[in-house]
C-alpha cells in the first residue's frame, strides 16, 4: 500500500525549498509517468511536490529563438503556429505523443526528465540544440540537452533540482527540421524507433531556396533527389538524433559529418542513414528486433532528412511526402 | 405480415446513454453490505513443486478475515471441461496463473498486503512450452496421472474419399500456418461477489455470459464443498464485454465462494488489469496443416487439415474449438471431400477459452489463405475461384449441414463491386485487394442437449410489458432487439418494452450467449411469447368492443377493428377491463424456443444450426516496402444476415468484428516466453486504437431466413472470421510475398520482402 502526501506549492523557490526538507519526494507535473510508476510499485515517494500551480513554469515565448516553461503541456505546444513552422520537429513529436488526453495534462518538461529511451521529445530537443535551465538548491545552471541525458530513467539532475525551462537557437530561414515516430499504432504508441534531423541548406550561387515545386509531383522520392543534386543545395549544417537505439536518446555525430558541407544528392542520404545505423547499438525487444530497428534508422534518416527539406523549399504547405509514410 | 415499423429501424441501443454517462451499474460499482475483498495469489513459475506455503504472517494482518489455500477445497474437486483444474492448487503449480492461495480482507489493499506476507518456497522444474515438444515420445507428463500430453479428445472428421481425390486433383497446394494466443481486452475486467444467506443459499454478483449453466457449476461446487440441495441465484451486473471469456466458470469465482462460506460474509474478487492479461483464457493458438486441391476448372476436390493446439495445462472451452472449425472446414465453400484431424496438447503455457468466432477465425485463416494459393497456381482470379465454389441455398453440405438461406455469391459479388477488384487486383507495385468468406452457425448451435431460451412477458394496468428472457446482454444489444421484436409484435411503441435480462430467480433459463445465437434464438422466443400474450390481449379487447378478435390489431398502442373504423381503444383500457372484472385476469404469456437443430453424431455429423450465415470481406491494402507497414485503404464487410432487425446495431457488430480482426491479422499477439507473458498490457498488447480504425464499409446482405425472427440470422461473431486472411492475401497481391503466421508485423512483412529480393 503506498500513501503520500500531496503538496501544491505556487513558486520555483517553494518547491526547491520543500524537496530540500521533506523525506522521500518527487516531483509531479502532469503525473503521466510518475503515477504509473507508482502503480507498477517502481516508485514508491512518500511525499509528491506537483509543479501544476507554479505560473513560472508555464510559458511559450518567441520573441528571440524558442523558449518554454517546464510544465508547458504537449497540447500547448503542439497548438503554437511558429512552433510547428520553425521547430517542425518538436511539433512532429507532440501531436503523435500519447492521445490527446494526454498530451492536454503532460508537461514536455516531465517528458524529458523522466528520460525514457523513448521520450519522444528528446531526439527533437537533440537536433534543435536545446538548452535545459535548471533550479536546484545551489542555484540555476544551463546544461545542453546532449549532456542532459545520461541513461534510461537517469538525467544530470542533481538531487532536488528542477527544470524550469528550455530554450532553442532561432535558425535562419533556410533550416528545416522533421521527427519520425515509427510506431505499430496510429496513438497511444510509443516509438519502435525515433528519428529527428535539422538541416540548414544554400544554393551554391545564393539563389533563393524556397518556393520550388520539386515536391509538388508525384515523382518517386529518388527522382526528385536526383533533380535537386543538380541544383547543387548545399548542407550548410546537420543534425541527426535516434530514440530507442542506446540507453539514451542520442546524435548521430559521425552521419552529421557526413552531411556537412556535402551537395544533396540520393546517395549522399543513403550514406547518412547508413552510416547513422553504424552508430546506434539497437537491442530486441518485444517491441522491436534489433535488425528491424537498424533497417529502419537507415530509411527513417533519408525520409526524415527529405521532410527537413521539403520544410525549406515550401515551408507553408502539407507535408507531401507524408503521401508515401 | 404486413409493413414493420419498429423491427428493421435503426434504434439506438438502450444501454449506451447510462454507459456513456457513467451511470451504468458493473460489478466494479457493485457493493454488498459487510462485504470483503478477497485476492489471489498466483504461481511465480510456470512449473514447480510447492515445498512450502506458510501463510501465518497473512493470516495475523490487521483486518485479514480468511486465508485460503488448496486444504481448504475439497480435495477431489476439480473445474473445467475435462476437470482438470482445482481451483486452488498444491503440489506442482503448471503454469504462471496457477492460483495457490487467496485471502478475505476489509479492504483490497489490506488483501493485496496480507497476499506479500504469504511465504512460498518453489523447486523450479523444467517446462515444455511448445505443443510439438510436448506431443513427442518420453516428453515430461504435465498431468502425471495421464499417459500422454495430448488430450484425450476425439476431433475427427471424414467426408468423402480425401486420398482418391488428391489423385485426381489437378493442382494441390500445402502449407503451414499459424496463429498466436489473443486476449478479449474487455473493458470490463472479471469479477464477482459471492453471498450466502443464512440457508447457506448462493447468491452470485457475476458477468457471466452463461448464468444458467454457471448456475449448475456452482451447485455442483456447493454439493462438492457438503452443501446439498442449495439454492444459487446469479445476478449479472451491467457485463463490460465478454467475447467469450465468460463462458466458462473459473478459479476465482469458486475462491470467492469459498472465501464467503469461510467468513461467513459477502466476498467480492475484482481483477486487476494486469490479471486480466494472464490470468483469463485467451483464442486457443493453432498450428495448421493444410492441403487443398482443385480440377482443372477450379473446382474444388479436396480438404485436408491437421491442425496443432497448444492447450496450456489445464482445459476450458478452447479445447473443444475444433468442433466448430469443422463447420468452415468441411462447409466453407463446396467441397466434396474432407479430412481434419486436430490434437490439443498439455504445456505449461496459459490455458484458452471460447473468443469471438470460436476457432472459426484461425481456421478460416488457413483456408482462405490456401485457397489463393491455389488459385494462383490454377491461374484463376481468386475471386473467379470463390465464385464458383460458393455454397448455395439447398445444398447439403458434406458435414450434412442444410443451407437453407444463403447469400454467399451476392456478398462476394458486393466485395467485388464496392473495392472495383477488377480494376485492382493483380496490379503488384505495393498495393493490392484481397479478399477471404466466412460460414458460421446463424441459427443456435445444438451443443448441448438443449439449445433453447424461454421468455416470459407480462402486462400491466397500463399497456407497458414486462419481458424476462434468459438471454444475458453482453454489450451486443440483445435488449433492444428483444424489445424491438416485442413492441413489433405486440404494435407498441418500443419505450413501452421493459427487459429484464439479469436474474436467474426472475428469467428463465437460457443455454447462454454464445454461437452468435441471441438474436435467433432469443429473438424467437420472445416472439413467441409475444404472438401468445398479443392473441390474449385481442380476446380481452374483443370483449369490450364487442368485435370478433380475428378483425383486432394492435398499432401505437390502440387496439382498433380492421373492418370498422369506430371500434378502438387504447391498449391500457383493454387490459384494466380484463383485470378489474369478477374473476379478471392479468395478461402473462410464456414461451421456450428450442430450434430445430441437431447434435453432432459421433462422427462430428449433423444439422448444427437451423441456419447459417455468410460474409464476404474484401480490402484494399498498401504496403511500404521499405518498413513492411501495412496500411488499409478500404474495407468492405459484405454479410449475409437474413434480416437486418436493427440496421445500427448490425453495422455496429460488423465494424466492431471487423476491427477486432484487424487486431488479429496485423496487431495482436500474447507474447508468452518460457511460460511467462511479457506484454500483458495495453502499450504492448497492441489492440487497434480509435485512429486506427480503417474505412471500412459495412454491406448488409438479406435472405430473409425462413426459421429467423423477421427472417434474421445471427451476426455477432462473424464481423471477424475472414479479417485476417483478406488482408493477409491483398499483401500477397501488392508485394508478393505471403505471411502465415499471426499477427502480420512490418518485421514479418520485410523479411520476407528482403527474402524475395535475395532469391528475385
Ligand atoms: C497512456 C500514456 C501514453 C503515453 N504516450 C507517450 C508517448 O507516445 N511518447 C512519450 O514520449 N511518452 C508517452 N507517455 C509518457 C508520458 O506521458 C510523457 O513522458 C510525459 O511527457 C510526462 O510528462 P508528465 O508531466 O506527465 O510527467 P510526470 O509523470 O509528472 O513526471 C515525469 C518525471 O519527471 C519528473 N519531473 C516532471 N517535471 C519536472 C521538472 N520540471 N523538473 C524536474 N523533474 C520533473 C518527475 O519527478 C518524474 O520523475 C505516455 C504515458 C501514458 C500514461
Amino acid at each position: 500500500m503506498n500513501r503520500y502526501d500531496y503538496h501544491q506549492p505556487g513558486t520555483i523557490e517553494e518547491a526547491v525549498g520543500l524537496m530540500a526538507i521533506l523525506d522521500d519526494a518527487k516531483y509531479i507535473a502532469g503525473g503521466t509517468d510518475v503515477m504509473v510508476l507508482i502503480r507498477q510499485k517502481k516508485l514508491k515517494p512518500k511525499n509528491l511536490i506537483s509543479l501544476r500551480n507554479i505560473k513560472d513554469l508555464v510559458y511559450i515565448d518567441t520573441a528571440k529563438g524558442l523558449r518554454f516553461g517546464a510544465a508547458t503541456t504537449h497540447s500547448a505546444i503542439d497548438n503554437h503556429d511558429i512552433i510547428r513552422r520553425n521547430y517542425s520537429a518538436l511539433t512532429d513529436a507532440t501531436s503523435h505523443l500519447g492521445s490527446l488526453q494526454i498530451r492536454n495534462v503532460a508537461t514536455i518538461g516531465g517528458n524529458i526528465c523522466n528520460a525514457a529511451p523513448s521520450a519522444d521529445t528528446a531526439c527533437p530537443l537533440l537536433v534543435l540544440d536545446a538548452v535545459v535551465s535548471v533550479v536546484g538548491p545551489k542555484g540555476a545552471r544551463d546544461i545542453a540537452v546532449d549532456d542532459f541525458f545520461q541513461g534510461p530513467g537517469k538525467t544530470a539532475l542533481a538531487h532536488g533540482e528542477l527544470v524550469k525551462g528550455l530554450s532553442i537557437p532561432s535558425f535562419g530561414e533556410n533550416t528545416g527540421s522533421a521527427y519520425i515516430k515509427h510506431t505499430r499504432r496510429q496513438a497511444m504508441d510509443l516509438p519502435i524507433l525515433g528519428v529527428a534531423t535539422r538541416i540548414t541548406l544554400s544554393m551554391k550561387n545564393g539563389a533563393e531556396v524556397r518556393c520550388r515545386d520539386m515536391f509538388c509531383t508525384i515523382d518517386s522520392i529518388s527522382n526528385i533527389l536526383a533533380k535537386l543534386k543538380e541544383e547543387e543545395l548545399k548542407i550548410d549544417e546537420a543534425r541527426i538524433a535516434m530514440g530507442v537505439v542506446a540507453p539514451r536518446p542520442m546524435r548521430a555525430k559521425k552521419a552529421e559529418a557526413v552531411l556537412t558541407g556535402k551537395v544533396v544528392s540520393p546517395e549522399l542520404f543513403e550514406e547518412a542513414g547508413n552510416v547513422a545505423a553504424s552508430e546506434a547499438q539497437p537491442r530486441d525487444s518485444i517491441r522491436g528486433e534489433a535488425w528491424y530497428r537498424s533497417e529502419m534508422i537507415k530509411v527513417l534518416v533519408k525520409r526524415a532528412l527529405i521532410k527537413s527539406m521539403d520544410r525549406i523549399i515550401r515551408p507553408d504547405e502539407a507535408i507531401y511526402p507524408e503521401r508515401l509514410w | 405480415m404486413n409493413s414493420l415499423t419498429t423491427v428493421g429501424q435503426k434504434i439506438p441501443k438502450r444501454d449506451a446513454p447510462p454507459k456513456a454517462i457513467g451511470a451504468a451499474v458493473y460489478i466494479q460499482d457493485m457493493k454488498v453490505p459487510g462485504m470483503l475483498h478477497g485476492k489471489i495469489l498466483y504461481s511465480k513459475h510456470p512449473h514447480a513443486r510447492i515445498l512450502k506455503l506458510d501463510t501465518s504472517r497473512a493470516e495475523k494482518l490487521a483486518g485479514v478475515r480468511a486465508v485460503i489455500t488448496a486444504a481448504d477445497m475439497p480435495s477431489t474437486f476439480r473445474i473445467g471441461v475435462m476437470k482438470d483444474n482445482p481451483p486452488l492448487k498444491t503440489g506442482k503449480v503448471l503454469s504462471i496463473r496457477d492460483e495457490i492461495a487467496a485471502v478475505a480482507a476489509t479492504s483490497p489493499e489490506i488483501a493485496e498486503e496480507a497476499l506479500s506476507l504469504i511465504e512460498v518456497e518453489y523447486e523450479v522444474l523444467p517446462g515444455i512450452f511448445d505443443p510439438i515438444e510436448a506431443m513427442k515420445e518420453g516428453a515430461m507428463l504435465l498431468h502425471e496421472e495421464t499417459k500422454s500430453n495430448v488430450l484425450k479428445l476425439p476431433w475427427k472428421l471424414v467426408c468423402g474419399d480425401v486420398e482418391a481425390a488428391k489423385k485426381e486433383a489437378v493442382f494441390i497446394v500445402e502449407d503451414t500456418f499459424s496463429t498466436p494466443w489473443v486476449t478479449h481486452c474487455c473493458l470490463g475486467t472479471s469479477g464477482c461477489i459471492a453471498q450466502f444467506d443464512t440457508n447457506n443459499n448462493l447468491t452470485m454478483y457475476s458477468n457471466t455470459q452463461i448464468p444458467s449453466l454457471a448456475q449448475n457449476d456452482y451447485i455442483e461446487a456447493l454439493n462438492a464443498f457438503g452443501l446439498k440441495n442449495k439454492r444459487v441465484r446469479i445476478v449479472q451486473c451491467v457485463i463490460g464485454g465478454g467475447f467469450g471469456s465468460k463462458l466458462d466458470t473459473y478459479s476465482y469465482e469458486y475462491i470467492a465462494i469459498r472465501l464467503s462460506l469461510k467468513t461467513r460474509k459477502p466476498v467480492k474478487i475484482i481483477f486487476s488489469r494486469e490479471e486480466e492479461f494472464f490470468a483469463t483464457s485467451p483464442r486457443q493458438c493453432t498450428i495448421t496443416k493444410i492441403s487443398h486441391g482443385c480440377d482443372r476448372e477450379g473446382r474444388l476436390m479436396f480438404r485436408e487439415i491437421e491442425m496443432v493446439l497448444d492447450n496450456g495445462a489445464y482445459t476450458s472451452w478452447g479445447a473443444t474449438t475444433p468442433s466448430v472449425m469443422m463447420l468452415p472446414i468441411s462447409s466453407l465453400y463446396k467441397v466434396p471431400n474432407v479430412k481434419y484431424t486436430a490434437k490439443c496438447v498439455y504445456t505449461n503455457n496459459t490455458y484458452s477459452q471460447a473468443m469471438r468466432g470460436y476457432g472459426n477465425p484461425q481456421a478460416t485463416f488457413a483456408i482462405e489463405s490456401s485457397l489463393d494459393q491455389l488459385a494462383e497456381i490454377a491461374g484463376i482470379d481468386p475471386y473467379e475461384l470463390r465464385l464458383k465454389n460458393a455454397n448455395e441455398p439447398g445444398e447439403v453440405t458434406p458435414q450434412r449441414f442444410k443451407i437453407t438461406s444463403c447469400g454467399m455469391k451476392e456478398c462476394i459479388e458486393e466485395v467485388v463491386k464496392r473495392l472495383n477488384w477488377k480494376g485492382k487486383h493483380g496490379r503488384g507495385a505495393g498495393r493490392g485487394v484481397g479478399m477471404a468468406s466466412l460460414i458460421h452457425v446463424g441459427g443456435g448451435a445444438r451443443v448441448y442437449k438443449s439449445d433453447g431460451c424461454g421468455t416470459i412477458i407480462k402486462m400491466d394496468d397500463f399497456g407497458k410489458v414486462d419481458v424476462f428472457t434468459g438471454a444475458s446482454d453482453i454489450g451486443q444489444g440483445s435488449e433492444t432487439i428483444i424489445a424491438q421484436i416485442v413492441a413489433e409484435v405486440l404494435g407498441i411503441p418500443i419505450d413501452d418494452v421493459n427487459v429484464i435480462n439479469n436474474d436467474t430467480d426472475i428469467c428463465p433459463w437460457d443455454v447462454g450467449v454464445h454461437a452468435s445465437r441471441t438474436t435467433f434464438v432469443a429473438g424467437n422466443a420472445a416472439l413467441g411469447a409475444a404472438l401468445k400474450i398479443k392473441s390474449q390481449v385481442l380476446e380481452a379487447a374483443a370483449k369490450l368492443l364487442e368485435e370478433d378478435p380475428a378483425y383486432l390489431d394492435i398499432k401505437n398502442g390502440i387496439v382498433f377493428s380492421t373492418r370498422n373504423k369506430e371500434k378502438s381503444t387504447p391498449l391500457g383500457k383493454a387490459l384494466r377491463k380484463a383485470h378489474y372484472t369478477l374473476g379478471g385476469k392479468m395478461l402473462m404469456a410464456e414461451y421456450f424456443y428450442d430450434p430445430k437443430n441437431e447434435n453432432f453424431d459421433k462422427e462430428f455429423k449433423g444439422n448444427l444450426s437451423v441456419s447459417y450465415a455468410y460474409g464476404t470481406h474484401g480490402v484494399e491494402v498498401e504496403v511500404d516496402k521499405e518498413t513492411g507497414q501495412v496500411k488499409i485503404l478500404d474495407y468492405v464487410a459484405a454479410h449475409d444476415v437474413g434480416k437486418a432487425i436493427n440496421p445500427l446495431l448490425l453495422e455496429g457488430q460488423i465494424y466492431g468484428g471487423g476491427l477486432q480482426g484487424v487486431g488479429y491479422a496485423l496487431g495482436e499477439k500474447m507474447v508468452y516466453v518460457n511460460g511467462e507473458l511479457k506484454n500483458g498490457n495495453f502499450l504492448d498488447y497492441k489492440i487497434p486504437t480509435a485512429k486506427d480504425v480503417p474505412p471500412m464499409q459495412a454491406v448488409i446482405v438479406e435472405t430473409d431466413e425462413k426459421d429467423g425472427p423477421f427472417g434474421a440470422k445471427g451476426i455477432g461473431e462473424p464481423g471477424l472470421v475472414p479479417t485476417a486472411p483478406a488482408i493477409a492475401n491483398a499483401i500477397y497481391d501488392a508485394v508478393g510475398v505471403r505471411i502465415k503466421d499471426l499477427p502480420i508485423t512490418p518485421e514479418k512483412v520485410l523479411k520476407a520482402l528482403k527474402g524475395k529480393e535475395k532469391i528475385g
